[in-house]
């Protein structure tokens, strides 16, 4: 053997690597080549020794060179085998990665319920704590405590479901309001709340009323506290809700609870102030009822009105929700039908 | 209420004031302007003419020739349509060439072979209403022919306003002109209420009132010498404009004070009332057990001890405030009347109007608070009316009654109408808006007395006065600030329930949020599973409807017909939650609202099987627990009303149940209509779940590594795991970590009546590694516990 022959072996052996088509057969031709005993490279080098010194350190060098190269295109080739292997079983492994999954998902928000936390983010960033009430109210808390004794003409617009005996002393309240007497009876001033919930009137369901609907109030009772704090705690919040550009107004009103008493109006967004179905050709919708604590009201609930003044505001996020999402008719935030929840 | 913008002009400057305008300022300062219209704008062009001649079209059943000329004119022939014209009328004429203020161009036209010379106008052609009965019959009272119609209908603008219920001060022309005047800065011009030299003729009055708290004020006045006279021209056009129908005279102008001036009167017939010539006894009493009157729309009303009554003689002739009796009511041969100008507690005929079901215009003002102060000038305009313009003479005049007191001024310091309202204002910008709502106003020191119009029954006290000032100066003037942030502790005692955490949780699993109205029909609640046991219903004393009748005592029911909605419109599978208060029912005491949350998972198809489902809802509620701080969560299987009676379990978390978990029966889910299968839960979460969720702990991860041994059992095939895995954790064991059921084998292998477990011990000491001889020692306690417990045996 010289180096010419090992030069001849290694060509025939770099020819089957590359024939090679599966990683059993590289191991066949790795065992013929390269065998520890009896492969034909290893046994060329068996012979090194034999040879004659002079002649040991050309054939020496070639051998070295030749198994080196063998090796490193068989881990080449087996390299290479071995990722075909791979992809084959993968292959074998094919799902449709196109087909329309079904899973759980997300589950969705309720327009309204989606609504109410968005009002208490605003409100969170000015300092409001959320807090509840409880839904059955006397007529103590839900009235009179409230400035509107039996017969006051403001009770016309609560119009109230009452429970039959024996629960007959318990109602369903007709706004969120009572929650105010209890903030201040529970807590000294200052007090920063809003009171998201459920309340009821006796109205039969028709596309802008449900006997039962949603309202978020809000109570600022604190030393100093004046109108102009009102508008702009109002301002902020329904810019925040409807967007910077939003037009908004402030119009004289009354609520036995509060004086002064306003309502806020935002620009209609369907014809921007015009006049259109929407706004019933007002150009302005109403969204919320607020004004500067009643002294009266601060009294009931043992705030000094020497020392103290307050404003508290009420709006319906389910009104907001129809509004703000196009939609016509108020009875379909309580249907629960998935197509309009996957909306949101 | 309607409000026309010429009658207001009569009493306050309108000269230049676009009524957009006018509205606008009314709007913002808290009488809405709901609509304005135009009434009778554009009229110029059509005249009044004459009807001279009238006959049928011939070949046409409903259509007329008519004739109608104007002074100097030869008569031109006009076809019509309607059928109340006659010879002698007076009607708007639009000649060929006019333009109508609805739009339309008159020309000529050919009508069966006849040229008509234009057209003769209904109402509503013109602008003047919405009437289309036929042609406008003009009174010679107020027209001639000849005259362009707009004389007789000069341009006007309607407002529809919505009148606070504190404002009944605005129920009337006078009260929106006082309005306007203080809002433009204009003089207020107040109606002519100058009255005439009494006469000696008519009857006196005596009045006595039983209750001043009942009826502040009564006055009385008799008139004699009314004819058959309607009322004049102006008269009856405003009231047209404003909607209301022509009764004649002494009732129009009755009417027309009302809406002038905004108190309400009633005239009776003196002839027909029991009075001599020399005296009349008027009374204001309360009605009595079996009295009742014949009133004026024919209704027969019966009186009781809460009802106010207007008596002569002591026999009732009206219920005050609200209606006058069939008896004494004023027709068209009526020459002398009683006339009343009063005032009745609000309060009482709220109540008496609820139970007669009976609502008029004069009962709505006086329910409303009017002031009693407003009598006077009532009386005082009608007498002025009906002394000019429909020969009446003033009576004697009245004895009795009770003097009103004054108006009281209220004390106030400018200084604190400016904090109020968050702006800085003068004693003078404080004074002159008030003073504009006639308002008097006095220096006193830095203070002021201010006493307001004895028309406003609404302002009594200083932070009313702030509302005067805000809304006259307009809240489009007030600078809008931030309070500074002086944050309180929180309200625990009114802290919100976990909503936020709960909806978070179970939307991140899939399911979507529902809201329900908390009135549910009592019948079908009862066939929803739920948590709570056989407590009575809480009922709705005053109902809508039996379907919304009784309040909820848990959120299943609202979940299955939302279920159903759902499949009704091709939704194969449903998953919904509702959270809320639900309430129960504690006899005479406050009801208990628990706060609860709910959840349904419906298949109806094979896509996951319902145990899956099921046990995707009860990783779910261990999730629950988990972020609200509840704690472990255990499963008892238990039969349980209206679930599957081998899927259901109750929901534990330590020693307390929180609510249950399993499949809708069969003939529950038929009820409300839902194919497939249900999986539900529903969970008490007050009381239970942390709205701050879990408080955070931690210890220092182990440095050793555990010992892991798997052990496979056999067991008999209805052996309840949860009960297993209790029993290994009591057992107490040193160092075990955690046992977790990796496999179930439900093959038959195993041989009848069993299945196969494989649990995954976990064992860790602190400081060391453990031994096999350790880890085999587990293992047999393990499997002793397990044998005693289910029979287990080792496999």
């Amino acid at each position: 053997m010289t180096p010419v022959d090992l030069q001849e072996l290694t060509a025939m052996a770099l020819e089957e690597i590359a024939r090679a088509d599966s990683l059993e057969r590289l191991d066949e031709v790795r065992l013929r080549y390269l065998g520890r005993r009896d492969g034909l490279v290893t046994l060329a080098g068996q012979r090194l020794r034999k040879l004659a010194p002079e002649e040991r350190a050309a054939f020496g060098q070639e051998f070295n060179r030749a198994s080196g190269q063998l090796r490193s295109a068989m881990e080449a080739r087996q390299r290479q085998l071995a990722a075909g292997e791979e992809e084959q079983r993968e292959d074998g492994e094919w799902v449709d990665m196109s087909h329309p999954f079904r899973g759980p998902g997300q589950g969705h928000s309720h327009p309204v319920a989606g609504l109410i936390r968005e009002i208490e983010d605003i409100f969170a960033f000015l300092g409001y704590q959320s807090v509840a009430g409880p839904e059955l109210e006397d007529d103590q808390h839900n009235f009179q405590l409230l400035n509107m004794p039996p017969e006051h003409p403001a009770r016309d617009s609560h119009d109230t479901f009452y429970l039959s005996p024996p629960a007959g002393g318990w109602l369903y309240r007709t706004h969120t309001s009572p929650v105010q007497m209890r903030a201040m009876l529970a807590s000294p001033p200052p007090l920063r709340i809003i009171v998201p919930g459920k309340v009821a009137r006796r109205d039969n369901p028709d596309p802008t009323h449900t006997p039962v609907f949603h309202q978020v109030e809000g109570l600022c009772v604190d030393r100093g506290v004046t109108l102009g704090d009102l508008k702009g705690t109002l301002e902020y919040a329904i810019r925040a809700l409807f967007g910077r550009e939003r037009r908004v107004r402030l119009r004289a009103s009354f609520f036995p609870y509060t004086e002064p008493s306003l309502e806020a109006d935002v620009a209609c967004a369907v014809c921007q102030g015009a006049g259109c179905r929407t706004c019933l050709q007002k150009g302005w919708i109403e969204i919320l009822g607020s004004g500067m604590v009643h002294p009266e009201v601060l009294r009931n609930g043992g705030v000094d009105p020497e020392s103290y003044s307050g404003f508290a505001f009420g709006m319906g996020p389910d009104r907001i929700a129809v509004l703000r999402y196009g939609l016509s008719d108020l009875r379909d935030l309580y249907e629960n039908d998935l197509r309009l929840l996957e909306c949101f | 209420m309607r409000v026309s913008h010429e009658w207001l002009s009569e009493m306050v400057d309108l000269e230049g004031v676009e009524p957009a305008r006018a509205a606008e300022l009314l709007t913002l300062s808290g009488t809405e302007v709901e609509k304005v219209t135009a009434y009778g704008v554009g009229l110029d062009q059509v005249v009044v003419g004459e009807v001279f001649g009238l006959r049928r079209v011939e070949g046409s059943d409903h259509l007329f020739l008519a004739h109608v000329a104007i002074p100097g004119q030869e008569p031109r022939e006009v076809i019509c349509g309607a059928d109340n014209l006659f010879v002698g009328a007076l009607v708007p004429w639009a000649r060929p060439g006019t333009r109508l203020p609805i739009g339309v161009e008159i020309g000529r036209k050919r009508l069966r072979g006849i040229w008509s010379e234009g057209m003769l106008c209904a109402p509503d052609e013109l602008g003047l209403g919405s009437e289309h009965d036929g042609v406008l019959i003009l009174s010679p009272d107020d027209a001639e022919a000849g005259m362009p119609l707009d004389r007789v209908y000069p341009a006007d603008h309607l407002y529809e306003l919505e009148v606070l219920s504190n404002r009944a001060d605005c129920l009337s022309h006078w009260g929106v002109a006082r309005e306007l005047s203080a809002l433009l800065s204009r003089a207020l011009r107040n109606p002519d209420v100058s009255r005439p030299a009494r006469s000696g003729s008519g009857p006196m009055v005596r009045v006595t009132v039983d209750s001043s708290a009942d009826c502040p004020v009564y006055l009385a006045e008799v008139l004699t010498g009314l004819g058959n006279t309607p009322a004049p021209a102006f008269v009856r056009r405003r009231l047209a404009a404003i909607g209301q129908r022509s009764l004649g005279g002494i009732v129009d102008v009755a009417n027309y004070v009302m809406f002038e001036v905004g108190q309400p009167l009633h005239t009776f017939d003196l002839s027909r009332l029991p009075a001599s010539e020399k005296e009349l006894e008027v009374g204001v009493r309360r009605g009595r057990q079996g009295e009742s009157i014949p009133c004026l729309d024919g209704v027969r009303r019966d009186l009781d001890p809460e009802t106010l009554v207007i008596t002569v003689g002591d026999a009732p002739q009206a219920v005050a405030g609200l209606i006058g009796g069939e008896a004494s009511a004023v027709g068209a041969d009526t020459s002398q009347v009683l006339l009343e100008a009063a005032n009745f507690n609000w309060a009482r005929l709220r109540s008496t109007s609820r139970r007669l079901r009976l609502r008029t215009e004069a009962s709505s003002r006086f329910e409303r608070q009017l002031s009693p102060h407003l009598a006077r000038a009532g009386a005082d305009r009608f007498i002025h009316l009906a002394v000019r313009h429909l020969g009446a003479t003033l009576g004697p005049g009245a004895a009795g009654g009770v003097p009103l007191t004054p108006a009281s001024a209220i004390r106030c310091d400018p200084g604190r109408i400016s904090s109020i309202l968050g702006m800085e204002l003068s004693s003078e910008a404080v004074a002159s808006p008030l003073r504009r709502l006639q308002f008097e106003v006095q220096e006193d020191g830095a203070e002021m007395l201010v006493t307001p119009s004895p028309y406003r029954t609404d302002v009594t006290t200083a932070v009313d006065l702030a509302e005067e000032v805000g809304r006259i100066i307009g809240y489009q003037e007030v600078p809008g600030t931030l309070p500074p942030i002086r944050q309180a502790p929180p309200l625990e005692a009114l802290a919100e329930p976990v909503a936020h955490l709960a909806s978070t949780t179970c939307r991140a699993a899939g399911f979507s949020e529902a809201l329900s109205l908390s009135l549910v029909s009592g019948e079908r609640e009862g066939l929803a599973p739920r948590l709570i046991g056989d407590l009575a219903h809480l009922e709705l004393a005053n109902p809508l409807s039996a379907q919304l009748g009784s309040l909820r005592q848990g959120l299943l029911q609202g979940l299955l017909q939302s279920a159903h909605h759902n499949q009704a419109r091709g939704q194969d599978r449903v998953r919904l939650f509702e959270q809320g208060a639900v309430f129960w029912g504690r006899g005479q005491e406050r009801p208990e609202e628990p706060w609860m949350v709910a959840l349904l998972d419906l298949a109806d198809d094979s896509t996951e099987d319902g145990v899956s489902r099921l046990r995707h809802l009860m990783a779910l509620i261990a999730s629950l627990s988990n972020v609200g701080g509840g704690g472990a969560v255990e499963f008892r299987p238990v039969t349980w009303p209206a679930l599957h009676r081998a899927r259901a379990a109750e929901v534990w978390a330590g020693a307390e149940l929180r609510g249950i978990v399993g499949e809708v029966a069969q003939p529950v889910a038929d009820a409300f209509d839902v194919r497939g299968r249900l999986e539900v839960a529903e969970l008490r979460l007050d009381g239970w779940l942390k709205p701050g969720g879990r408080p955070g702990h931690a210890a220092p991860l182990p440095r050793t590594p555990a010992l892991v041994l798997d052990l496979s059992v056999a067991v008999p095939s209805r052996a309840l795991l949860g009960p297993a895995l209790r029993a290994v954790s009591a057992l107490g064991l040193p160092w075990l970590e955690q046992v977790t059921p990796i496999d179930e084998y439900l093959g038959d292998q195993l041989g009848p009546g069993l299945k196969g477990w494989t649990l995954r011990l976990r064992l860790r000491h602190p400081e060391r590694t453990l031994t096999t001889a350790e880890g085999d020692a587990a293992r047999q306690a393990v499997l002793r516990v397990l044998e005693l417990e289910v029979g287990a045996k080792a496999r």
